[in-house]
């Protein structure tokens, strides 16, 4: 049996969850540690923690959230965003971190993963990779949440973080994050055909269905998401009242809107879609 | 926090529960997990410590052979076969599993504890069908009682079977004595995923990561070797 | 050297200071009245308060305590008067499609059922996704009127304005501000919508018909007056050979022509809370719009003015000549916005400002017929105001001051 995770990832800035679109934008969406809670409480089988200004300061700052997440949560916790030294590695792993997801630094200096899977074992390391598709048809890799161009075309680098001994992948399509448009099948597909370590799919779910067809047709191991299960987690608690006097923009909060195209849905939701389409997954 | 907890356990349990620290892998979650269920954790690597422990953990993530070395270097080898030979409750955690075992196929056979008979081996490249298997198996997945036996007076006796646990490994057991407790399928491949013998309770899975039916695990281990 | 003793070109003031809550300096000009526009112009720049904090910071502070639905009442009041009942444009638009027009004509349109026409005073030179953002706008549902203006005369006015003010953007800025009331006027709508900026100021209306009608370039006695790429209107005549009519596109609307007409120039933004990252989202979700698949040079953000190529040069020159690039302004705005601390905001200007915007640079150097060495040495060292730059020991320019206090003589 092959079970499929569902892992909800949080982009958090300073005290904040926040979410964009193309993985821009700091739309405030409430506290990450009352998401987490949420998500562990209802069946999450891992979290992903996104420092989403960690690049811009080189250093990660999200050690308080993870310690916190990690005292009161049992289940594995991967921290990405800024990682660029094998200090700053084992700085959030012994916060709390099970995981690292690196980009940047791993694409800056590719023996990096090789250095940091034999310091921390393969299965710690995820190298994450962010797709946007040029103009030829190709998907060319970027850092720095999608703003800088690496040079490198996705597939090879994905089999190349492989050789070097990432334990894992994880896929984001930059053009499709955050709109609810649907997954890019393509690029999943031709990354996972690719290596012979999990992937995880990231960006563009609007309903469970499209977790459905990441699967079956991209042939995902697992996914991250992030726009669905927030919104939907934000209709069942208030994150109006929190406090944000340090910082961010509660404009859309106080709104009460959903954005159009995300089909707000629940974890449980998301599992009986899979348990419909007969895709193992943790029930 | 951590040395409050430690101080309040001290007066509901004087029970010693020591964790091997030999570089293999972050200790965080598992103490962790033994901490927030009550027990007096300790973090060590020195033999005496292992010595008067009431119980011991060996946990683990990484490469066999590193994770032999180390405890070569480290002169735990012989402290860890005395604490077993001398029947103190036991805990291995996934490469904790495997070391206890014989040998394993890793780099061509690289000699482990070899308290428990039997091999330690690596997920074909290829599932049954023929397929490309992914590999390391990073997935929740079921524990089932191996031909009905019963669970009884196991740290699984309070888990329902084909209980979900979650797992990160690319190698499997394979005992040649009859410890195995629980089986697991991933992709095709059977397999061995946790093993009971006189002392020693082992697991492939990580209950500090799969959730309140993980801690359920620790909870139920310290309560039937009266640590809590 | 002491700062006292250091000219400042433009009029600019001679000490530099940061604004305490941004991160913008009282270096930035506010406004301009782009046709009179020559290098002796001495520029306003941004007030700082005695406790440092700058006019737009105070300015974002008011809008906490504004009445929002208030403001929607008024608007309404305004829109139920001059709503069409028989569907023909009751409002107009003018944009490209960028985030904010794309908000702007939606919002009119599809929530409170207005019949806007949209009108456009194309970029220089289109960027292939600012192209697409314009073709998703329309396809969105919107008619639209660009007026492709003669490209002969733009491009000697462009030149002009860089070689002269060192202001590439300010023929398109021009002939964005004048088209709108001419369309208006032609098409009889009298109500015409623009998005935020000065509505920072509190004004609900930029001008209404007097006022324009003031501005009709025949209300200039002596066309002398007006001025063009930093040259007077007869020595375009005399020396560079154009004749009136070809600088029409580029001038206010015709008195006439707006005699019989009752135009009005209001912002949204009065009337709506404005937040600049929401009508990102809603542009994205909306009109089909996509941000920029990298980052823009000289700054951290995707999304704000990517459809022209010269647009990167045009932040470029203001860093020169005022010390503030494209981070500064993006990052000020997010400040007062409360998506970024000062901390953040430093830290980006630190990472991009003054970033050399050398993507479309050569593309844009050829389009123009300057030398892009001559534009890269003596054209932007002629600009460089003394009390704002100077030279390290390796002979490299640097700012003298700068936000977080790492300039030349910090």
């Amino acid at each position: 049996m092959k079970t499929i995770r569902i892992i909800p990832r949080l982009d958090i800035k300073g005290p904040n969850l926040v979410k964009g679109i193309h993985l821009e934008g700091l739309r405030v969406l409430g506290k990450p540690e009352d998401f987490a809670r949420y998500y562990y409480e209802n069946g999450a089988d891992e979290l992903f923690f996104q420092d989403t200004v960690a690049s811009l300061y080189d250093r990660n700052s999200l050690h308080d959230i993870i310690t916190k997440t990690a005292k009161e949560i049992f289940i594995p916790l991967t921290v990405g965003g800024g990682l660029r030294t094998i200090d700053d590695i084992k700085n959030v792993l012994r916060a709390g971190a099970d995981k690292v997801a690196i980009n940047t630094a791993a694409i800056k200096n590719p023996q990096f993963i090789r250095e940091a899977s034999l310091k921390f074992g393969s299965s710690t390391i995820v190298v994450a990779i962010e797709a946007i598709k040029g103009s030829d048809g190709k998907y060319l890799a970027f850092t720095d949440n999608g703003r800088e161009y690496s040079g490198l075309e996705v597939v090879s680098w994905a089999k190349k973080a492989e050789e070097l001994g990432a334990g894992e992948i994880v896929i984001t399509s930059v053009d499709k994050e955050g709109t609810g448009e649907g997954y890019d099948i393509e690029l999943i597909k031709s990354v996972s055909e690719a290596v012979s370590i999990p992937v995880i799919a990231h960006g563009g779910a609007s309903t469970p269905q499209d977790i459905v067809r990441a699967i079956q047709f991209g042939k995902a191991d697992a996914v991250t998401i992030a726009s669905i299960l927030h919104y939907s987690v934000m209709q069942s608690f208030d994150s109006v009242s929190s406090d944000y006097k340090a910082e961010g923009n509660t404009s859309f909060l106080n709104s009460g809107k959903i954005p159009k195209k995300i089909t707000p849905s629940s974890l449980n939701e998301i599992r009986a879609a899979l348990i419909n389409a007969e895709i193992p997954t943790r029930i | 926090m951590q040395k409050f907890q430690q101080e309040y356990n001290m007066i509901i349990s004087q029970k010693k529960i020591l964790i091997i620290d030999y570089k293999s892998g972050n200790l965080f979650s598992v103490n962790q997990a033994l901490t927030n269920i009550g027990l007096n954790v300790l973090i060590s690597s020195d033999a005496d410590d292992i010595a008067s422990a009431d119980a011991i953990v060996l946990p683990g993530v990484g490469a066999f052979g590193d994770a032999m070395k180390n405890l070569h270097n480290l002169n735990l080898v012989l402290p860890i076969k005395q604490a077993v030979e001398s029947g103190k409750p036991f805990l291995g955690i996934c490469l904790g599993l495997q070391l206890l075992f014989t040998e394993s196929e890793e780099f061509g056979y690289t000699k482990g504890l070899d308290l428990v008979k039997g091999k330690v081996k690596r997920f074909n490249l290829n599932n049954s069908e023929g397929e490309s298997r992914k590999i390391p198996q990073i997935a929740w997945n079921k524990i089932n009682r191996i031909n009905d036996n019963t669970w009884n007076n196991t740290p699984l006796q309070d888990i329902e079977d084909g209980e979900f646990m979650y797992f990160v490994h690319s190698f499997y057991v394979e005992p040649e004595e009859p410890v195995g407790l629980s089986e697991t399928n991933y992709d095709g491949q059977n397999y061995v995923s946790s093993i009971q013998k006189e002392n020693i309770f082992a697991c492939q899975f990580h209950p500090e990561k799969s959730a309140h039916e993980g801690l359920q695990i620790y909870k139920t281990w310290a309560s039937i070797n009266n640590l809590i | 050297m002491k700062q006292e003793n250091l000219e400042a070109y433009y009029g600019l003031p001679q000490e530099v200071k940061f604004c305490s809550k941004c991160v913008t300096s009282n270096q930035r000009p506010t406004s301009a009245i782009e046709f009179k526009h020559t290098k002796d112009s001495k520029k306003n720049t941004m007030h700082l308060d005695e406790h440092g904090v700058c006019d737009a910071c105070r300015n974002a502070e008011t809008k906490e305590a504004i009445d929002w639905d208030k403001r929607e009442e008024e608007l309404l009041k305004l829109l139920d008067k001059h709503r069409s009942k028989d569907g023909s444009y009751d409002c107009l638009v003018p944009g490209s499609g960028g985030k904010d027009s794309a908000f702007q004509a939606h919002v009119l349109k599809y929530k409170y059922g207005m019949h806007p026409l949209t009108c456009t005073w194309p970029p220089i030179l289109y960027t292939d996704y600012g192209y697409k953002n314009f073709k998703n706008w329309l396809d969105s549902g919107f008619d639209n009127i660009s007026f492709n203006r003669n490209g002969k005369t733009m491009k000697l006015l462009t030149k002009l304005s860089i070689e002269n003010l060192f202001h590439p953007f300010q023929t398109f800025i021009l002939g964005q501000k004048n088209l709108a009331p001419k369309i208006a006027s032609k098409y009889g709508i009298s109500l015409i919508f623009y998005g935020e900026n000065e509505a920072e100021y509190g004004n609900p209306i930029a001008d209404n018909a007097t006022s324009l009608r003031d501005k009709s370039y025949y209300s200039y006695k002596n066309l002398d007056e007006i001025f063009l790429g930093g040259v007077s209107i007869g020595e375009l005549k005399e020396k560079y050979n154009v004749p009136m009519n070809d600088l029409l596109s580029f001038l206010p609307a015709d008195a006439k022509e707006l005699e019989k007409s009752d135009i009005q120039v209001h912002y949204l933004g009065y009337y709506l809370r404005w937040t600049p990252q929401e009508v990102y989202y809603y542009a994205v979700e909306n009109t089909g719009f996509h941000a920029r698949p990298f980052r823009t040079q000289g700054t951290y953000s995707k999304y704000n003015s990517i459809d022209d190529k010269i647009d990167d040069l045009h932040y470029y020159t203001t860093f020169i000549k005022f010390g503030i690039g494209r981070a500064t302004y993006d990052a000020s705005q997010e400040i007062r916005n409360k998506h970024l601390t000062r901390e953040d905001g430093i830290a980006l200007v630190k990472k991009f400002d003054g970033e050399f915007p050398d993507r479309y640079f050569d593309e844009v150097m050829d389009y123009l017929e300057i030398d892009p060495n001559h534009f890269r040495n003596e054209l932007t060292d002629k600009f460089r105001s003394p009390h704002l730059w100077g030279k390290n020991e390796s002979g490299i320019w640097q700012l003298r001051h700068n936000v977080w206090g790492g300039g030349l003589n910090d």
